[in-house]
């Protein structure tokens, strides 16, 4: 689950929502019959279900692919899909899939363990590239094998964690014959493309899934994805009903669109991301060695934590539509938040008595490091996403209290991930994470010490500090380990020692933000994305029969 | 006559109230009053707050101040640079002349915003408020003399060709003595090119802090308040926003008034 989960929201649509960039864009065009229209915010980099990289492509693949087994979003649970039972050994190496009786492609070809083989084989392929590969760990040494028309094997040379999810990624094509999306298992197919304009999809007829009453399934005619980036735009067609549904609605439209269209936009608590700030401790930032020196001290990082009015965040920044943070883990993960966590909370008084033993000192309004150099940073974020800039500019003088001076600079994505993965040169940064795996081991690849994504001090050779040396550990110890206890008692560990250090400075829990019309029926929203469309062969236009 | 005495009164009327404004005791652009965020007109805020619970009054007022001395400033140095270049120009060789006017070509056919983009987004993320409204205006100066520069080499030249300066020379004026009595001569020219310069400057600040490159926050500019205006959900809450646009538009004009008829 390394590649597409817990990454910094590159580019997911809060980045892209720069009002002034694009104006024109999609009027939206025609819509067909039963069809479903919304909009994803960029043009899918692949229509290849193999290859998908990025968010727009996983929306179309998601609604497109036929795969052997679910994640289920609601229910965080892994169903049957397309096989009808599967089994796992208990060393966890040998997987066996039985397929449903009778199953076709959108084509109307039939689908057998030969087409599952091929599909399964083109992606551990290493010519393939697919970034799902990964997820096997050593996929050149996986092997997948038919045992007859409709039992699949899959031999693993070693156990991987959440091996079911990772059959959720990878869509079952025809044998020989992929075709980028045109001919699925799926409910629906790819049927034209026009270039920022629109991903018009079309119903599967021959989906195998068939609803409670035995009505085929999907129900709509197809679905219409238009290609839209700016949220201004977006709301206005929405509340036009051009639009069926808003996936994922910034915090300052909410109250908009609840006066606008009473009943529409839904607040469904704390989402599974989170917004934080952090310290540089890069050794080979080109930071002068005070600062450095500041920002690996633990006192002065706790601090800063106590400094900061989380609610005031929530309530100001967020409209209300937040939760204050203080672990990777939201109270949304039902399975993994740990109610027993201790953190830093809001206590001035305690910030400045932790500074002042630490060595720093006011004079006047001002705080100086032990170094005398007065203490005085930036904190980077990303243009276009107002409720980072408003929380940047809270904290400001939440941090003037200790007598800290902050700058805000707002840098356009590129030049920001510039900065935070080559050039090292930055301060402090405030952005967010979106967690798309509940399970931790999503998060692998943040909390490693090896690894670029380890932002506070990315790549080290060896763990700069014990605690990181502990997570390092507790991190591996849960990806090999089999036993849930053990599983569950290293990542509280691994989320209180980040709570003690402070790594990351957790601030809020954007809370999960959606709108779907009235008309709209069959609607489960769920915290997992995709959040509203996940049963989109469920949902229907009211009076669209 | 009556209209720019009128622009001029109104002018020094509104940067008074600003004065008084800001300079009451107890009057802070960046204090945060987190329980009265987008707060609609009060007895303490008479203009309402913005969404961190800023006052809007003391905001705009000091924007108003800022903005103008800024402005101002700016504008005197693009002029002073521009009569020193325009007359080294018409007076120096042909070939300087020739050559000057050329960069000033060159500098007007430069994309100035992008190049704006560039210098700001060079300088040091550190820098304190008011050192980046500082940079602001002087960046403007710096990219606004050129056009300035041509109109007064024009003027330049035309006096160099005329009456007086031939009979000045014939009494055997020397060169440094004649520009004594050239300044005053191209008064009549630099005098409107400040005024003019002014409102163009207020008005590019706007734009720069619209696109978030020009004053950093805290500290209020007009166009970190028309930022605001992009959000339509804003719009909603309080029809005080548009506060800072009306007060613009209204400083603008005055400006401009005050620019007529130099």
């Amino acid at each position: 689950m390394s590649m597409r989960v817990s990454r910094l929201t590159l580019l997911a649509f809060a980045a892209l929502l720069l009002p002034m960039a694009r104006t024109a864009a999609a009027q939206a065009a025609s819509r067909l019959p039963g069809e479903l229209v919304w909009t994803i915010g960029y043009d899918p980099k692949t229509f290849d279900p193999a290859k998908v990289d990025d968010q727009e492509s996983e929306t179309v693949r998601y609604l497109t692919a036929g795969v052997l087994l679910r994640f289920n979003r609601l229910t965080q649970q892994v169903e049957p899909e397309l096989a009808q039972n599967w089994t796992v050994s208990p060393d966890g190496r040998t997987l066996r899939f039985t397929l449903r009786p009778g199953l076709e492609f959108s084509d109307g070809s039939s689908l057998s363990a030969r087409d599952v083989v091929w599909s399964l084989r083109r992606v551990l392929l290493p010519a393939t590239q697919a970034p799902v590969a990964d997820e096997f760990l050593t996929p050149a040494r996986v092997s997948v094998e038919a045992v007859n028309d409709r039992t699949v094997v899959v031999h693993l040379p070693q156990r991987v964690i959440g091996i079911g999810k990772v059959f959720d990624e990878i869509a079952i094509e025809p044998a020989g014959r992929p075709s980028e999306g045109r001919v699925t298992s799926g409910p629906f197919f790819v049927n034209d493309y026009l270039r920022s304009q629109y991903v018009r999809l079309r119903r599967n007829p021959h989906f195998f899934r068939k609803d409670a009453t035995g009505r085929a399934l999907p129900y709509a005619s197809g679905i219409r994805l238009d290609i839209l980036e700016n949220t201004e735009q977006e709301i206005r067609l929405f509340l036009r009903g051009d639009y069926d549904l808003i996936d994922s609605l910034p915090p300052d439209y909410f109250a908009l669109l609840a006066k606008r269209s009473p009943g529409s936009a839904r607040d469904l608590g704390p989402s599974l991301n989170t917004e934080q700030m952090w310290f540089n401790q890069s050794p080979a930032s080109p930071l002068p060695g005070w600062e450095k020196a500041w920002f690996r001290s633990h006192a002065f990082r706790v601090a800063v934590s106590q400094a900061i009015h989380r609610d005031d965040l929530a309530r100001i920044a967020y409209d209300g539509h937040a939760t204050p943070a203080y672990s990777f883990t939201s109270p949304a993960n039902t399975v993994w938040y740990d109610r027993a966590l201790t953190a830093p909370h809001t206590d001035v008084a305690a910030a400045q008595a932790a500074l002042a033993a630490a060595g720093f000192r006011r004079q006047g309004s001002v705080l100086l490091g032990p170094d005398g150099h007065p203490v005085r940073f930036s904190i980077l974020t990303n243009t276009g996403n107002a409720a980072r800039s408003k929380m940047a500019t809270l904290i400001q003088q939440d941090l003037a209290a200790l007598g800290m001076q902050v700058t805000v600079v707002t840098l356009d994505f590129p030049a920001l991930i510039d900065r935070l993965m080559n050039t090292q040169n930055y301060e402090a940064c405030l952005l967010g994470l979106e967690n798309v795996d509940p399970d931790p081991n999503a998060m692998m690849n943040l909390w490693l010490s090896s690894s670029p994504n380890h932002q506070w001090d990315p790549s080290e050779k060896t763990p700069a500090t014990p605690w990181e040396a502990e997570i390092d550990r507790l991190m591996h110890l849960q990806a090999s380990t089999g036993s849930d206890a053990i599983r569950r008692k290293a990542v509280n560990r691994v989320q209180q020692i980040v709570a003690n250090e402070q790594p990351f400075i957790y601030l809020v829990y954007p809370n999960l933000l959606v709108a779907a019309s009235p008309r709209l029926e069959g609607v489960r929203p769920a915290v997992l994305e995709p959040h509203l469309t996940w049963n989109a062969d469920s949902l229907q236009l009211r009076g669209a029969q | 006559m009556s209209l720019r005495r009128g622009a001029l009164w109104v002018l020094v009327g509104l940067i008074l109230t600003a004065g008084a404004v800001v300079a009451r005791p107890g009057a802070s652009y960046a204090h945060q009053d987190r329980e009265a965020t987008l707060a609609g007109s009060s007895m303490q805020h008479p203009a309402g707050t913005d969404d961190f619970g800023r006052d809007r009054l003391i905001r705009v007022s000091a924007a108003l101040l800022i903005s103008l001395t800024g402005s101002i400033v700016g504008a005197a140095l693009t002029t002073a640079a521009a009569a020193g270049v325009g007359t080294l120009a018409a007076f120096g060789p042909k070939v300087v002349g020739w050559s000057t006017m050329l960069v000033c070509d060159a500098f007007l056919a430069l994309p100035w915003m992008f190049l704006l983009m560039m210098v700001r987004s060079a300088l040091p993320f550190t820098m304190s408020p008011a050192h980046s409204a500082a940079i602001t205006f002087l960046v403007l100066a710096a990219l606004g003399w050129p056009a300035c520069a041509r109109a007064v080499y024009r003027g330049a030249v035309a006096q160099r060709t005329s009456g007086w300066m031939l009979h000045a020379r014939a009494t055997g004026l020397h060169r440094t003595q004649m520009i004594r009595y050239l300044l005053p001569n191209l008064l009549s020219l630099l005098l409107p090119q400040f005024l003019v310069s002014i409102p163009a400057f207020v008005i590019a600040e706007a734009n720069l802090g619209a696109l978030g490159l020009g004053i950093s926050e805290p500290l209020p500019s007009w166009g970190g308040m028309l930022f605001e205006l992009n959000n339509s959900a804003m719009l909603l809450e309080t029809r005080w926003v548009f506060f800072p646009l009306a007060l613009l538009v209204v400083v603008l004009l005055a400006l401009e008034g005050t620019a007529a008829e130099a």
